[in-house]
């Protein structure tokens, strides 16, 4: 089979005890990936080792998992250590060595040095980066640990969403790539999305783009209007403004920066993160985590910040134009009624509204001209905003409006359609972009 | 006893049921919406040809504040106005009531195609409120009145009821839950795909896994769940253009090749003192096993491939398993032990996850068990596929083992 394509159930079936995965090394087991994804490995793995720097970090690393997935059964087979003591032991003893340590490489890199130098030859060794390019993490190592090396981005938190990317490096041994993919759809139950080892990959890539745009279009609207604007009825369950300050601005300008530095496409500038954000980063501004983000609570009332002068003001002395268009959508969707939803947003009057559709083009047309670059279909880009975003994948959306009344916004918003697009629409067929049976396309469509 | 049967199911769909309707502020009529037009699209069937509805619910008056379910089919689609339509109530046996009335239609050459929907929207009230709507399905003023969650303790007395006649240890309902949790994990459309589980969490003991009724824990229990599910059912004749329609042989459609209904007296202790000096613990349930083995012309177990049984708690699976013959009465245990039960095992059961795993929306599960049935005797059940099934049989049951049926699906 093709690098890039998905198993098919029996292959699944026939490779999922092809080997056998018996003892886990979570690497930072104390951040928010290692402890979640540690607490995942357990539930089918008989042991699973925690390290971090220190032992307490590690022990504070397995209390978390053992919050998070609400069991105190994951400390039965759970064993902490640090990275001076245990370390080469526990490596060396690993079928599979999972790196969760912060964001950069220098970091990363010096811990798979000494994962090199103790690990067995035929150990499997996964990162868990969410944009660090696999193959520059693997440059200069030997034969067996380049072969064995592949990215696995499990979304935070990974015992909530079940999209996850699997992205193999230049030389990652392809029976091992096909193996993780059936060992973690089968055991782990994990949706898996083959994806190309280029920044962001794809998920990050798409929905960043979406939140970014949405942050800069908050400079002159403010960030009521556009959550409102981009809220649940254009098919995602959280705003995108919420979002960015659940996820960290940090987190965000990190995932920005690096796809507006290393790519170069047809919508480079909706990557820039906005200036507002970089100045108000300066002042303490991280989102959820600093209690300050877009939005603040304050004795139950909900503060929203104005990004041009960097003030907060309750949400309730924010006038917002005529939205009653959502509403008609929202009573639609109540009701199961999600195409005639969708046209009545689409046939909406006003700036505003075609604001939104603006984005959601953008968001359609950056997710189809992605297809060969970050993944080989649209059908991956449509899983990981499915189930890793848990945003309408953009054949969803697509599929619910009409192909022509999808490249008719498009085009309308003066953004490139995609050929794909064009192509289907001129040709009338009947035939759904969005291929899943078992997943339900209602689900996205949300009332809000 | 009448035999054979010429009703087919052409296909169906299934809403994800771990969804929450009222958290995505959607109405009933929406997930009734969703499963019939899913449906025929899945199907590639006109709703024109659609000549009759009939909807399976338990209690959407006490749910959604909703009656006259049967009209609500008509609002799925305009072609619908005007079609024959009703509801049927079972307890959480009201699917396969919907299935046996639409089978009876089309055997009595009324209609040539038939849509059953099984739904039910229960997220919409707190736990404790939904516990005691569900002890409507047991004698309300004596087995359920003023008692907190009076299902898992009627079922807890089931499994004591099997630890006084034959012993049984607890391991062996941990592992029924590890295994319908395990096998959820493969079906995306299961409520508990993301829930941690496994052996050692489903013994525990601290609050994390709390009893909420005798031996009966939170991890032995089905789940609370929205969700509908619709297929279509059609006589021979219909199933045959259809199939020609579809480049397909008649062959190749599934039959429901088998059905057994039997309804036992209310009251759980009347069903016991029914059933003393028996070799089975509930005779009806089991009589309504055998039966649809008869009218299928399946000598015993060993003609099922599956099994989609009805596993609100452990214990209702701990007694399928001896009741549809996987072992002597009373040793269920050794099946589990063994592990024929697998997915990949001797005689897989609920390789969907089941009620305990893909969860249970009382009055669909039914019709879940008879979709997924058909799912996997034409080999579309994804990483759930159980290899080779030709024939899969469904057990479902209303109440404390009172109404049950059980289809064999096959091709």
């Amino acid at each position: 089979m093709s690098a890039s394509q998905q198993l098919t159930p029996a292959e699944v079936r026939k490779l999922v005890g092809s080997r056998k995965i018996e003892h886990v090394v979570v690497l930072g087991a104390n951040g928010t990936m290692g402890y979640g994804s540690g607490a995942l490995f357990t539930t089918v793995v008989p042991k699973v080792t925690f390290l971090a720097r220190t032992k307490a970090k590690a022990e504070e690393g397995l209390g978390a998992a053992v919050k998070q997935v609400r069991s105190p059964t994951v400390a039965s087979r759970v064993e902490v250590g640090d990275y001076d003591h245990e370390f080469d032991a526990a490596v060396a003893d690993a079928d599979l060595i999972f790196e969760a340590l912060t964001e950069d490489f220098d970091v990363k890199k010096a811990i798979f040095d000494k994962v090199e130098k103790v690990r067995r030859d035929d150990s499997i060794v996964a990162t868990v980066t969410s944009g660090l390019s696999i193959n520059a993490l693997c440059e200069g190592r030997g034969d067996s640990f380049r072969k064995n090396f592949l990215g696995l981005h499990f979304f935070n938190p990974p015992n909530v969403i079940v999209g996850t990317e699997l992205i193999p490096g230049d030389d990652t041994d392809p029976e091992l790539v096909d193996f993780i993919e059936a060992y973690s759809r089968a055991r782990l139950g994990r949706e898996i999305i083959r994806t190309a080892d280029t920044p962001a990959f794809a998920g990050n890539r798409v929905g960043f783009k979406v939140l970014n745009e949405a942050a800069q279009l908050a400079e002159e609207h403010g960030p009521v209007l556009i959550d409102r604007l981009i809220g649940p009825y254009t098919g995602r369950a959280m705003t995108p403004l919420a979002t960015i300050d659940l996820v960290g601005w940090d987190i965000h300008r990190a995932i920005v920066d690096n796809v507006y530095e290393k790519t170069q496409d047809e919508a480079h500038e909706t990557n820039k993160l906005p200036a507002y954000m970089d100045k108000l980063m300066e002042r303490g501004v991280l989102g959820n985590k600093t209690g300050r983000g877009f939005f603040w609570k304050e004795d139950k009332v909900r503060h929203v910040l104005d990004p041009v002068s960097g003030d907060y003001k309750p949400e309730a002395e924010v006038n917002l134009p005529d939205l009653s268009y959502i509403d008609d959508v929202s009573a639609l969707y109540s009701q199961g009624r999600y195409a005639e939803g969708i046209q009545i947003f689409l046939g909406a009057d006003g700036e505003y509204a075609a604001l939104a559709r603006k984005v959601i083009a953008g968001y359609i047309s950056y997710a189809f001209h992605r297809v060969g670059e970050v993944t080989e279909t649209i059908s991956g880009v449509d899983r990981i905003m499915g189930m890793g975003f848990n945003w309408a994948p953009p054949s969803v959306l697509v599929d619910t409006m009409g192909k022509q009344a999808a490249v008719d916004m498009i085009a309308k918003a003066g953004l490139p359609v995609p050929s794909i697009l064009e192509e289907a629409a001129r040709s009338g067929s009947p035939k759904r972009f969005f291929q899943h049976p078992h997943i339900n396309p209602g689900r996205f469509f949300v009332a809000s | 006893m009448a035999t054979g049967s010429e009703v087919y199911v052409l296909g169906g769909y299934q809403t994800d049921f771990g969804r929450n309707w009222t958290k995505e502020n959607k109405h009933f009529s929406a997930l009734m919406r969703e499963s019939v037009l899913g449906a025929l699209e899945r199907t590639e069937i006109a709703p024109e040809e659609i000549e009759s509805a009939h909807v399976g619910n338990f209690a959407a008056g006490l749910y959604c504040m909703q009656g006259h379910l049967g009209a609500f089919f008509t609002e799925a689609h305009p072609a619908f106005s005007g079609l024959p339509t009703g509801r049927h109530e079972a307890a959480c046996a009201s699917g396969s009531i919907a299935i046996l009335a639409a089978a009876a239609e089309i055997e009595a050459g009324r209609y040539d195609l038939q849509a059953v929907v099984g739904i039910e929207q229960m997220k919409t009230v707190s736990a404790a409120e939904g516990g005691a709507f569900l002890g409507t399905a047991a004698w309300y003023e004596d087995e359920a009145k003023g008692i907190e969650f009076p299902f898992p303790k009627l079922f807890g007395r089931l499994g004591d009821e099997y630890d006084k006649r034959y012993g049984l240890k607890d391991e062996y309902l941990a592992e029924i839950s590890r295994l319908n949790y395990d096998n959820a994990k493969l079906n995306p459309n299961a409520q508990t795909r993301t829930w941690y589980m496994n052996k050692e969490h489903a013994l525990c003991r601290t609050d994390d896994n709390a009893s909420v009724g005798g031996r009966i824990r939170i991890a032995d229990c089905s789940q609370v769940t929205d969700g509908a599910v619709c297929v279509f059912l059609a006589s021979r004749e219909y199933a045959e253009k259809y199939a020609k329609g579809m480049g397909k042989k008649l062959e190749d459609i599934p039959r429901i090749k088998g059905w057994g209904h039997n309804t036992a007296r209310l009251r759980f202790d009347d069903k016991v003192a029914e059933s003393a000096g028996d070799r089975y613990v509930l005779p009806h349930v089991r009589s309504t096993i055998t039966s649809a083995m008869e009218r299928a012309g399946v000598p015993d177990v060993s003609g099922i491939d599956a099994i989609e049984t009805h596993d609100c708690f452990t214990t209702s699976e701990y007694m399928a398993i001896d009741h549809f013959g996987i072992t002597e009465p009373g040793e269920s245990w050794k099946a589990v032990e063994a592990g024929w039960l697998e997915i990949d095992g001797k005689i897989p059961i609920n390789p969907s996850g089941g009620l305990i795993g893909a969860g249970h929306p009382v009055g669909a599960t039914g019709v879940r068990q008879l979709l997924d049935a058909t799912l996997q005797v034409t080999e579309e059940a994804g990483d759930y596929q159980v290899e080779g099934a030709k024939n899969i049989q469904t057990l479902n049951i209303g109440g404390s083992g009172t109404t049950s049926v059980s289809f064999i699906v096959g091709v």
